[in-house]
């Protein structure tokens, strides 16, 4: 579906362009057609003013002769002197026509005769004018009447000659007009037909447009939804997970009640058993086994021993499972948080262990703006200056040092000491619950970090560790500058 | 004052380990009083609303909220708003130590609110504290009808 449209797409724009190629070739050939035109135009013109000439030297020569014969007839100046200015006319026409028709070798080979029967005429008339009477007398078969006559019919000749060649050139000449009138025609249905083209082609990319930005924001409208869904969701089990951890150890708890219950009375019997064991052993020595006594005296009271610190190490564990949950479901209330402030009142509660330890401890002044819930900050914040105050590394004086920095929308605090560090494969268990690394000379349970990396879950950050055995460890909460209780159960 | 003795404990536990335990304690603290044992709600209930009760004199109830058949919070809120019942003390002895759990009793009208603790001698003293809510409280008779 998607390859075709495309395909239809470049088909069109193909089509679009090739109409705009052949328009432009269309005008080419058009300036190409006009320019003929206009030298058909030029040479019709030219043929004009030959004809122009010709016209101009038959009416000289006619007039030259009839000013002639007037002369011969009466003997009038005026005459004699049209006759003498007709014939010094004559010659710069004939060499116009000369000029002009240097293209046809026809035309010129004619106006070598007409020069040639010209030379006889003006010779023959000359004579006659100077001798007047004997030429009236001979008028028909005066040279220069010949010469005259036939002059004339050679610029007949070259008239006609010249009008055919009109006749061509304007039929050429018009020609040329019809096909460009032709050409404008259909240059202007190519344009019609591109613009309806160009117009279909950017209705249908609007409208191809429109519908993909509709299904975009359908889309995106989708997967907000399914975001939320799948938040709802992931909260929902969440909250099943720590329901299920508060039933379970409620639960776990009443038969630990017992068992700690019933070993007490056990104890408590085993006094009076053992008061009985001596009285016995007063009235009647050698009466009591040594192993009766061994289990009333030793193995009893041992036995009792191992199950309480069992079922109390067992109480600690439920309870901090119940801490766990109940911290889970605690209602957050965003606030601004002065975080300079909040170190140093950490930092303030914690300088008494401190000073004993030998440990310095050291607080930002100053922190990024932060929205979030202040005493699961101050939860997180605490364990890890207190983990930190607890795994100092022997024989090297303590340094811990509290900052904050802001990183895009998010706020990291770090808590970095130069304490004993933890092994880089023990990065990830020792925020697992009950677990802990590294040699266990301090009492706990496993369950800070654990409990720091729930809480940092639910300001909507992440809390993680830079460190190495021996050298130190950075722990780093980032958290987000606001944070957003949206979907969270009320 | 001596009314107490007449008063009978009407114990609503379904751990008959528990059950025990409260009740050795409460004779340790020198209270002779009778106790019922009832190991679930319904019949607890039933007991409360019937004749026995008013044959046998003014109760105390002493509750526990975890029971099989239904919860403690559901008998006590069934109790104080019960005509005949709701001036019968009633005393929530459970492992839950949720807050809000314990302000819901309190709402409720438990009269008292005692976490079992899982330490043995805690134990035995808030059941020892008991004794001593006992004969100081005064356990309204049952109006004879």
């Amino acid at each position: 579906m998607w390859m075709t449209q495309r395909l239809a797409n470049r088909l069109i724009i193909g089509a679009v362009i090739a109409g705009f190629l052949s328009l432009m070739l269309i005008g080419l050939i058009g300036v190409n057609l006009l320019r003929r035109n206009l030298e058909f135009t030029a040479l019709v013109s030219h043929t004009y003013q030959v004809q122009d000439a010709i016209s101009e030297f038959r009416i000289l020569n006619e007039r030259m002769e009839t000013a002639r014969r007037g002369y011969l007839l009466s003997p009038d100046k005026r005459y004699l002197e049209v006759y003498e200015q007709t014939r010094a006319a004559l010659p710069p026409v004939m060499d116009r026509i000369e000029k002009l028709t240097r293209d046809n070798t026809v035309q010129q080979q004619r106006l070598r005769t007409a020069r040639a029967i010209m030379a006889r005429q003006v010779a023959a008339a000359e004579a006659s004018v100077r001798d007047r009477i004997a030429a009236a007398a001979a008028f028909d078969t005066d040279p220069a009447v010949l010469a005259t006559r036939e002059l004339r019919t050679v610029a007949l000749q070259m008239t006609k000659e010249e009008q055919r060649k009109l006749v061509l050139r304007d039929a050429a000449r018009l020609g040329a007009v019809e096909k460009l009138v032709a050409l404008i025609v259909c240059a202007g249905a190519l344009t019609v037909a591109i613009g309806v083209g160009s117009l279909w082609v950017i209705f249908r990319s609007f409208r191809d447009l429109t519908a993909s930005r509709a299904r975009v924001e359908a889309l995106n409208e989708g997967l907000e939804e399914e975001v939320k869904t799948q938040t709802a969701e992931l909260r929902r089990a969440n909250e099943e997970i720590q329901r299920f951890a508060y039933i379970v150890s409620h639960d776990l708890r009443s038969p630990l009640v017992n068992i700690m219950g019933f070993t007490s009375e056990l104890e408590a019997a085993a006094k009076p058993l053992g008061d009985l064991l001596e009285q016995a052993e007063a009235a009647a020595p050698g009466a009591v086994s040594v192993e009766a006594r061994l289990a009333v005296t030793s193995d009893l009271p041992e036995s009792i021993r191992f199950i309480r610190s069992s079922t109390e190490k067992m109480d600690r564990l439920i309870n901090a499972i119940l801490r766990l949950s109940r911290e889970g479901r605690r209602v957050l209330t965003p606030e601004p948080i002065d975080l300079g402030a909040l170190f140093a009142a950490l930092t303030g509660g914690l300088k008494h262990r401190a000073d004993e330890l030998g440990v310095t401890l050291e607080a930002a002044s100053h922190g990024p703006a932060l929205v979030s819930d202040r005493l699961a900050l101050e939860q997180i914040l605490s364990n890890l200056l207190e983990n930190a105050l607890k795994y100092l590394a022997p024989g090297r004086a303590g340094h811990i040092r509290i900052s904050a920095a802001q990183r895009g929308d998010r706020v990291i605090i770090e808590v970095a000491d130069n304490g004993r560090g933890i092994d880089r494969k023990d990065h990830e268990r020792i925020f697992d619950l009950f677990r802990r690394a590294g040699v266990q000379d301090q009492p706990g349970e496993g369950i800070g970090l654990a409990h720091v990396r729930a809480l940092g879950y639910r300001l909507g950050g992440v809390v993680s560790v830079e460190s190495a055995l021996d050298r130190g460890a950075t722990f780093r909460v980032s958290l987000p500058r606001v944070l957003s209780l949206e979907g969270e159960a009320a | 004052m001596n009314d107490s003795r007449h008063v009978t404990i009407v114990m609503i536990e379904d751990d008959e380990g528990h059950a025990r335990l409260i009740e050795r304690n409460i004779r340790r603290a020198g209270i002779m009083n009778d106790i019922r044992h009832f190991s679930d709600g319904g019949t607890a209930l039933a007991y409360l609303h019937g004749d026995g009760l008013v044959q046998e004199g003014p109760a105390l109830v002493l509750l526990d909220l975890n029971l099989p058949d239904m919860n403690g919070v559901d008998i006590l809120a069934e109790i104080k708003s019960s005509e005949t019942l709701r001036r019968t003390p009633v005393v929530v002895l459970t492992t839950t130590d949720d807050r809000s759990e314990i302000q819901r009793c309190y709402d409720l009208g438990a009269n008292v609110y005692i976490t079992k603790p899982v330490n043995y001698d805690s134990f035995a003293d808030a059941i020892r504290q008991l004794g001593l809510f006992l004969s100081v409280i005064q356990v309204p008779r049952a109006d004879p009808p």
